[in-house]
């Protein structure tokens, strides 16, 4: 008996902390990108003089972002899209303010590396957020002239989840009242056009 | 003296206007039904509040607007111009009851930019929007491609003289069969077989490059309808370079080309006369400056060295310059790469691209291929006048469909629109740099917009002036209807409040 109570109250301590580190996850705020994808693509060497090229072309960065819309596995090696846009963290439909584009970066990173990535973000997903390291492409060789990152280490932040977008009462009422309105409109219509049009169907 | 619209004008122009209305309301079906199978239910329930919107606004105006009175010329503008206006508005709710726009301004330029083909958006948010607002983004471009009044002829409209006067008003004047109606479901059915054929290439090339098999069929469908209207919406904010795979570029290229010619050249090949595409003065137009700006922007580029080899570089500028001349706006590069890695040079040729656009009577926007070909056809015969003896008659011809001898009518029509064309874009232009923008950025901007193509080198945000929104919305509108339509509904507010 005594073991049995001592189990439970071990499972629930286990529950507890679990789900205390999910809440403080959930909660963390990620720092701003250093650098961004906006500084990605517009940092040049010399502002105005295309012909010496962009700030970061080359370098090593470690840029983080949510996964978005899906992995696209082309062999040993995937493409990942990273957003590090204002709703990296909550998107529009968990209640984000709206604050403009969605901005982030394509990476190309070792298939294997991306199974640690559950969620990818579309209307119903929040996606994990992820870091990557690797070095950045203004003009990738390899890929066509595509700006990426080639990412060497891949690590998961935040897991992903589910995103709820539930029916207001209003809209559901307005909906109700217009499609009274527009059965009404339909049904006057079909018996006055006859009386009132002789050139019926023109 | 300008006389004042009679009742019977208003009523025949509103019971016309209801009728393709609920076209628009019919439409909203589609990307209603995905909702429903992707229980996107918030979602489905902002289209049926859409949907019942038009259907009261065509029905009321149905019940009100009784009259057995055929449409005349300008009826048929304003009926165009006027549904036009009409149809953004209710179309935008949607995308207003999705709560990803900044405002009502907002999604009227989003609708706007879908009905003329531009593919300019103001949607915050895009990668999390709903499979059915997506799919109502691209049905817009889609069904505006076709022209929304064709659409309307289509299933609509039972056999009246006036309808090939608001087909006319929609920027359209190629008759490819006698009757006006026959007409507009020959179009449908082009574009259809496209639509069948086209979806089924993107969408196995998806699968082939790691997407699942859904978001393949829906990611290959949409890109289609952006690609054949020339819209160049796409359901990711990364656009077409979310592929990242040379495959999908050359079919995407393959459609945005097809697309972009007229509908009377896809009618000639499709009943057999497979010549016509080598002979046909805006094809010929087409290429000759398709290749120009290639050549020149390639030479540019690759003497900053801004790409690695010359396969990139080449693949880069060919499928950025096609789309800006097919007008369609789809890019494999971030908007500000124009600035930092094209620079002013890539920026003036692009706009010039894009200033020239696609054929007439096609899904396309901007001067329009048969206009270059008229005005340098004309400037030729010029030059050989000024050469040969006074004596001589110098005459010149060109080909569209079948030989057309140039006159002068024919020449001032192609050179009053041009002209237009060009001082919208300058009227834009000068907007833009009005509030700051650079003038070349200002120019590509408002080219862009006004040219119904929808690349963007940054300008266009929902953080941008109010009046500038405004202006690109005219300039989509006046670009896509090609100046009468709207002049036209001008003219009758005018004549409603000063006529006698």
């Amino acid at each position: 008996m005594r073991i049995r109570t001592l189990l439970m109250v071990l499972v629930a301590a286990v529950f507890f902390v679990a789900a205390s580190v999910s809440v403080a996850l959930a909660q963390v705020a990620f720092p701003p990108n250093n650098p961004s994808s906006t500084e990605l693509v517009n940092r040049m060497n010399v502002p105005g003089d295309i012909t010496k090229g962009l700030f970061w072309n080359g370098k090593t960065v470690t840029f983080h972002g949510e996964a978005i819309g899906e992995v696209m596995i082309r062999g040993d090696y995937a493409w990942v899209h990273l957003n590090d846009d204002a709703y990296m963290e909550k998107n529009v439909e968990e209640g984000a303010k709206l604050a403009g584009y969605n901005s982030g970066m394509a990476v190309w990173v070792p298939a294997a590396l991306t199974k640690t990535v559950d969620t990818y973000g579309d209307y119903k997903h929040e996606g994990s957020i992820v870091e990557i390291t690797g070095t950045f492409n203004a003009a990738c060789k390899e890929h066509g002239g595509d700006m990426d990152i080639h990412a060497t280490s891949l690590k998961v932040l935040r897991v992903g989840h589910v995103v709820d977008d539930p029916v207001p009462a209003w809209k559901a009422a307005l909906a109700a009242g217009l499609m009274l309105l527009a059965g009404g409109l339909y049904w006057l219509e079909r018996r006055t056009r006859n009386r009132i049009n002789p050139h019926r169907g023109v | 003296m300008i006389v004042r619209p009679r009742k019977e004008d208003h009523l025949v122009i509103g019971k016309y206007t209801g009728k393709v209305i609920i076209g628009v309301g019919l439409l909203m079906l589609i990307p209603l039904a995905t909702s429903i199978g992707f229980a996107e239910w918030d979602t489905a329930i902002d289209f049926i509040v859409a949907i019942m919107a038009c259907f009261i606004f065509g029905y009321g105006l149905q019940v009100v607007c009784r009259t057995a009175k055929d449409l005349s010329w300008s009826h048929g503008l304003v009926v165009a111009s006027g549904s036009w206006f009409f149809a953004t508005a209710l179309g935008a709710l949607p995308h207003f009851l999705s709560g990803h726009a900044g405002s009502y301004l907002d999604t009227l330029f989003d609708v706007m930019s879908g009905y003329t083909t531009t593919g300019l958006y103001l949607l915050q948010d895009l990668d999390h929007v709903s499979m059915g607002l997506n799919m109502w983004r691209h049905l817009l471009t889609y069904a505006g491609g076709q022209g929304i009044v064709v659409i309307a002829l289509t299933f609509l409209f039972k056999g009246t003289a006036g309808a090939y006067k608001v087909y006319v008003g929609e920027g359209k004047d190629e008759r490819l069969l006698p009757n006006v109606i026959h007409t507009a479901r020959a179009i449908w059915l082009v574009s259809l077989t496209w639509l069948g054929i086209g979806t089924l290439f993107l969408g196995v090339r998806g699968m082939m490059l790691g997407q699942g098999p859904v978001r393949a069929f829906f990611h290959g469908l949409w890109v289609f309808m952006g690609a054949w209207s020339t819209g160049g919406f796409a359901p990711q904010s990364y656009n077409t370079f979310w592929f990242h795979d040379i495959g999908y570029e050359v079919i995407c290229i393959v459609i945005m080309i097809a697309g972009s010619f007229n509908f009377a050249l896809h009618w000639a090949m499709w009943t057999g006369n497979r010549k016509e595409i080598r002979k046909n003065v805006e094809t010929i137009s087409f290429f000759v400056t398709l290749s120009i700006v290639t050549m020149v922007t390639t030479f540019f580029l690759a003497k900053a060295n801004v790409y690695p080899d010359a396969m990139s570089l080449f693949r880069k500028v060919f499928y950025q310059l096609a789309s800006g001349h097919t007008t369609t706006g789809f890019s494999t590069i971030y908007a500000r790469s124009f600035v930092t890695q094209w620079g002013p040079v890539g920026l003036i040729l692009t706009t010039v691209a894009m200033a020239i656009g696609a054929s007439a009577c096609s899904t396309g926007g901007g001067i329009k291929g048969i206009r270059m070909g008229v005005i340098s056809k004309a400037l030729l015969q010029d030059i050989r006048r000024m050469i040969s003896p006074e004596s001589a008659v110098i005459m010149e011809k060109y080909h569209h469909i079948r030989d057309t001898w140039l006159d002068d009518g024919l020449v001032r029509g192609a050179m009053t629109v041009t002209i237009a064309y060009l001082t919208l874009y300058a009227v834009g232009t000068i907007i833009g740099t009005l509030y700051g923008y650079p003038l070349e950025q200002a120019a590509f901007e408002m080219v862009s917009a006004a040219s119904n193509t929808g690349l963007s080198c940054g300008v266009t945000s929902p953080f941008m002036p109010a009046v500038m929104k405004v202006t690109f919305i005219l300039g989509m509108w006046l670009g896509r209807l090609e100046f009468m339509s709207v002049f036209a509904l001008i003219g009758y507010g005018y004549a409603v409040v000063r006529g006698k």
